[in-house]
């Protein structure tokens, strides 16, 4: 899976600013896209490409447990956050309906990679290299339980 | 062997586990409008029926308008969700308090109140705040919407089992009207961070949880999500067993259930902790939030934290204070009693019930809100609003200039007519402090009940312990 990053050098990033409240009433999820991260960066929308990755701090997703917010990021095109460490419900939400790949990176790979590296994520080796710098970053593989509803494409294709 | 309470809960609803992925039996699926339509939605297109009706229970609380109920929705989009969760519970058997239920309110408000919640029970719903039915010793998780269908076709979830956590508290507090049990999870958060209980169950205990009511251990337990826990639990005693005795949905054999939690709930004494943290509650004070995460909180005695004093060397933390500090337009350095504020909101699934209501009208009888400030109370469901009517703290706070509200989320989200408007200042009993939460451009400070009252007839936060609440 290969993708641009769009970077939030900021830890805490909440449910309510990924999707603020007022939109939880949007039923559409084309809507809900033009809304992503609204309450953090107002022109996420216009600069978010098909394929675009995030990368963040610590505690991706906290907050609330919406999945309208991972519903909007992967409308808006979002194949994957890359963060130091995410919430629990927002990590779950995110594969549980296939929206986006929510993949722990450390430290390193953090500050390392820049908005507008061209990444490449090899989930398979748990690896992500990245095409501008001409690095490779390890990353944390996925729990038992993610790793298969992640495989199978979501929770309700998920067969145990 | 021995076991944590978590545990015990645990293993008496595995279905089936595999390699570390567990299917685990929900005994209670509670539901609201906002993250149930995709999840109705998604039954009816794979013809699948709700296995269990009678487990699940339906309010509308999120965007739900707090005036008069006799006056129609105005918000189209709110008006839709609200018909829509009605349209799906009538279709599918489930039971609804709707917006003129005697029983409507906030879904945590509500599950306790009616006997719904129960001791040693696996509880689920679409609501990151279900962590509060774990004050009755009920395993509680927040959903997200996949996972409300799949407890609806199922009445099953898949879990990976968490870590346990005990955080203690010891210790007994000086004034336990002026430093409630909002100052004392504030203060847990502060030390241990938001995401410092990430993937685990809190068990709370210690002399102080004993000590709290069970409106208070709601409040501790309802906020166990904003330090990252998927659960806080407290082990139940008398006072649990009392509170839910009699209660619509209790069971009827009450006392054979009582014998059996008694013999059951409790953490064995030799059961070990992934980890622990323990909290002296000598010397808590009133606690107010200065920034846009929970942990960003002081003393009321303090002042507002210079960035890097608050990061203490971390360079992440100092930008984020910087950006907090901005954003809530505060000044470091500024006594926090010399914030002023504009707005008031007694209200939410932390702070909304009879006990609070009661703690905030002693600061309020006989006082006038300061003519800068609105300040509104949300009683937490219609049954707290009648008690509080019979008790006549409507008309304290009517008298004093608040608003007496209906029932509902109301100012805590930002998702209904109640929001506040860009730049306005709230003192707030709610649990979310970022940035938008009760309105785009709003600013959020979180409080006890009794210093938001305080506060509305100061114009300004008041260390409470100054007060006579007695």
């Amino acid at each position: 899976m290969k993708g641009s990053v769009i970077k939030y050098q900021k830890d805490n990033i909440d449910t309510d600013v990924i999707l603020p409240g007022p939109y939880l009433k949007i039923h559409d999820y084309n809507e809900l896209a033009k809304h992503a991260m609204e309450g953090l960066d107002k022109d996420f929308h216009k600069k978010v490409k098909p394929g675009d990755f995030i990368v963040a701090g610590k505690n991706f997703g906290c907050g609330s447990s919406r999945e309208h917010a991972p519903i909007a990021l992967s409308y808006s095109g979002i194949k994957a956050v890359l963060a130091i460490s995410f919430a629990r419900i927002f990590y779950r939400n995110a594969v549980d309906g296939a929206f986006l790949l929510p993949i722990e990176i450390d430290e390193n790979a953090y500050s390392d990679i820049s908005e507008g590296d061209l990444l490449e994520i090899d989930t398979k080796k748990n690896e992500i290299q990245n095409i501008t710098k001409n690095k490779i970053y390890k990353i944390k593989p996925f729990p038992e339980l993610i790793g298969k509803i992640i495989e199978a494409g979501g929770l309700f294709n998920y067969k145990p | 062997m021995s076991k944590t309470l978590f545990e015990k809960i645990w293993d008496s609803h595995l279905v089936k586990e595999e390699n570390g992925r567990s299917l685990l039996y929900v005994d209670r699926h509670l539901v609201h409008e906002v993250t149930s339509p995709q999840a109705f939605d998604g039954l009816r297109m794979n013809k699948r029926k709700v296995r269990r009706a009678d487990l699940t229970f339906a309010t509308m609380d999120h965007n739900v308008p707090t005036n008069d109920r006799s006056l129609p929705i105005v918000d189209q989009t709110s008006s839709i969700q609200i018909q829509t969760l009605e349209k799906n519970c009538k279709e599918f058997g489930i039971p609804l308090f709707d917006i003129h239920s005697p029983n409507q309110g906030i879904v945590h408000v509500i599950g306790p109140e009616l006997g719904i919640t129960l001791p040693g029970s696996t509880i689920v719903c679409g609501d990151s705040h279900t962590s509060t039915h774990g004050a009755f010793g009920a395993l509680a998780f927040g959903i997200g919407t996949s996972d409300v269908e799949h407890v609806l076709a199922t009445q099953c979830i898949w879990m990976q089992k968490s870590k346990t956590f005990e955080i203690k508290i010891d210790g007994k507090r000086k004034n336990p009207h002026a430093v409630t049990a909002k100052d004392i999870i504030l203060s847990i958060i502060k030390k241990i961070g938001t995401a410092g209980a990430n993937g685990t169950v809190i068990e709370y205990r210690g002399e102080t949880i004993s000590e709290l009511t069970m409106e208070q251990r709601m409040t501790i337990c309802n906020m166990s999500i904003e330090a990252g826990a998927r659960a806080g639990l407290i082990a139940p005693d008398e006072k649990t067993f009392q509170y839910l005795r009699g209660r619509r949905y209790a069971p009827q054999n009450y006392d054979e259930y009582v014998e059996y939690w008694k013999e059951n709930l409790k953490t064995d004494s030799n059961a070990k902790f992934d980890k622990s943290f323990t909290l002296v509650a000598d010397n808590i004070l009133p606690q107010v939030s200065w920034g846009t995460n929970p942990a960003m909180t002081v003393d009321v005695t303090g002042n507002v934290p210079f960035p890097e004093e608050y990061a203490n060397g971390n360079v992440e933390e100092e930008k984020a204070a910087v950006k907090a500090l901005q954003y809530m337009d505060l000044k470091p350095g500024i006594p926090v009693t010399d914030i002023y504020i504009d707005r008031v909101f007694i209200g939410s699934c932390t702070n909304s019930r009879l006990e609070d209501l009661i703690e905030a009208s002693k600061v309020v009888k006989g006082n006038k809100v300061s003519s800068k400030v609105r300040a509104m109370v949300v009683p937490g469901s219609q049954l707290v609003k009648k008690n509080a009517e019979e008790l006549g703290l409507d008309r304290i706070f009517k008298d004093a200039g608040f608003e007496w509200r209906e029932s509902g989320c109301s100012m805590c989200l930002g998702m209904n007519p109640d929001i506040l408007a860009a730049g306005e200042r709230c003192a707030s009993t709610s649990n979310r402090n970022f940035e938008g939460r009760q309105g785009a451009g709003g600013r959020t400070h979180l409080v006890s009940p009794v210093m938001a009252a305080a506060a509305a007839i100061w114009g300004h936060f008041v260390d409470v312990r100054e007060l006579d609440l007695n």
